[in-house]
């Protein structure tokens, strides 16, 4: 053999399973007719890998083209992203302090005292309903993202994580909220000394915990949420309008949570819903609507009723 | 007054849809773009093809479904094509256009003359 079929030989060995590895990011049946066609072709090497990337690179772009991408990021994923940050941020914030205070800090005379563990009690529990609320929301807003047309979920699924990350690095929310204050012309806040410094001058709290809480409490809800839509599908239609209207509803109820919402309203809404906060503290128990549907889902496993399966 | 709006094929469309008829039963993938490259002389990409076979089918043009898998192909299928009715009509209406269109143009006259 010479030595140009030795080298055609050995780079035809060494690109087959990058052309395998891309086939991947396309559809079962047309990854199928494509390495089907190269392999009839003969085709090896640069040729077939240029050949897989180029269609691996317009399926992935034909999407961008569609009205349907750009209207769900500006109604759905934007103002999604945004509040999911804005919770996430917060709880992530009291989430590092109280680590910080009670794994960091820990201290074995406190232990002895029944009073620290009544709060420590009081605190993981009110400190627990936070995160599985921003869980549940995360969850709602990933089934409706799944709730999209078919062909824009990946994409719209992308987008959303690309404009958390986005929103969390760049501080989105305390700008937002800067600039609501500065419109309606109130005096900004003071600086003041930074009374968590201790927390934050820890680098494992500042620079790994909020993105550990934002991938732990948001992401992989909001992904588990997306793939449970798509599971839906085998429920009626009467169930699939119930429950995107469900999600629909959990995600305004975290509208209302959100950091900054007052500053949206005017003085009489706002004094509305200050007189009726512990209505509004209520309307969390809704917000935990994915833990119903799921241990319906177990018990549908046992046979639900035909009016709410198709299959 | 009616105002008619014409979406013909376009050329790539025109030669998927003349190369499937051509090659009938065995009309798939790899068969279309070989008919492709021996008329044009050009290379046809695997995804110009496969988005363009999206497209007509999206328009109704042709159907396509998957065939048994053979062992030239290492085991597996082909995405076979077969032109529709309505292909069949567009594309006709296209060919005639185009023969309308160029008729006294100077490369086809330069071609009957140098013959």
């Amino acid at each position: 053999m010479d030595r140009k079929s030795t080298d055609d030989s050995i780079t035809s060995r060494m690109s087959w399973p990058i052309v395998l590895w891309l086939s991947g990011f396309l559809d079962q049946p047309e990854q199928e007719a494509v390495l089907g066609d190269l392999t009839e072709d003969g085709k090896n090497g640069g040729g077939a890998i240029a050949e897989v990337l180029g269609l691996v690179v317009r399926r992935r772009t034909a999407v961008l083209l569609d009205l349907r991408l750009w209207l769900a990021v500006a109604f759905v994923i934007l103002p999604v992203s945004y509040l999911l940050c804005a919770i996430a941020q917060t709880t992530a914030g009291m989430g590092a302090v109280y680590s910080w205070m009670y794994l960091n800090n820990w201290d074995w005379a406190l232990a002895r005292n029944p009073g620290f563990w009544h709060a420590l009690g009081e605190i993981a529990v009110s400190f627990g309903i936070t995160c599985f609320v921003l869980a549940c929301w995360s969850w709602s807003a990933g089934f409706l993202i799944g709730r999209l047309p078919k062909v824009i979920v990946r994409a719209s699924r992308n987008i959303l994580i690309v404009l958390l990350a986005a929103a969390f690095q760049l501080d989105a929310p305390g700008h937002i909220i800067h600039f609501l204050i500065s419109l309606h012309g109130l005096p900004l806040r003071p600086s003041l000394p930074d009374y968590n410094a201790p927390v934050t001058g820890n680098v494992f709290y500042r620079a790994f915990f909020p993105w550990i809480s934002l991938a732990i409490l948001v992401i992989l809800p909001a992904f588990s949420g997306i793939r449970q839509a798509n599971r839906s599908l085998l429920l009626t239609l009467k169930m699939r309008v119930v429950l995107v209207s469900a999600a629909a509803g959990s995600l305004l109820i975290m509208l209302i949570h959100a950091p900054g919402f007052g500053l949206l309203l005017g003085a009489p809404q706002r004094d509305w819903l200050w007189r009726n906060r512990n209505a509004m503290q209520a309307l969390l128990l809704l917000s935990c609507w994915p833990m119903f549907y799921f241990i319906a889902i177990r018990f549908g496993r046992r046979g639900l009723p035909k009016a709410v399966m198709t299959q | 007054m009616y105002y008619i709006v014409m979406q013909m094929v376009g050329e790539f469309e025109y030669l998927i849809l003349s190369s499937a008829a051509r090659l009938g039963t065995n009309a798939y993938g790899a068969s279309i773009r070989s008919e492709i490259e021996k008329a044009t002389g050009r290379r046809c990409s695997i995804g110009a093809l496969y988005t363009t076979l999206d497209r007509l089918e999206v328009k109704g043009f042709v159907r396509t479904w998957m065939g048994e898998p053979t062992s030239e192909r290492g085991g597996r299928s082909k995405r076979l094509v077969q032109v529709t009715a309505t292909g069949v009509k567009e594309a006709s209406h296209f060919f005639r256009a185009i023969a309308r269109i160029s008729k006294g143009v100077s490369w086809t006259e330069n071609r009957l003359t140098t013959r």
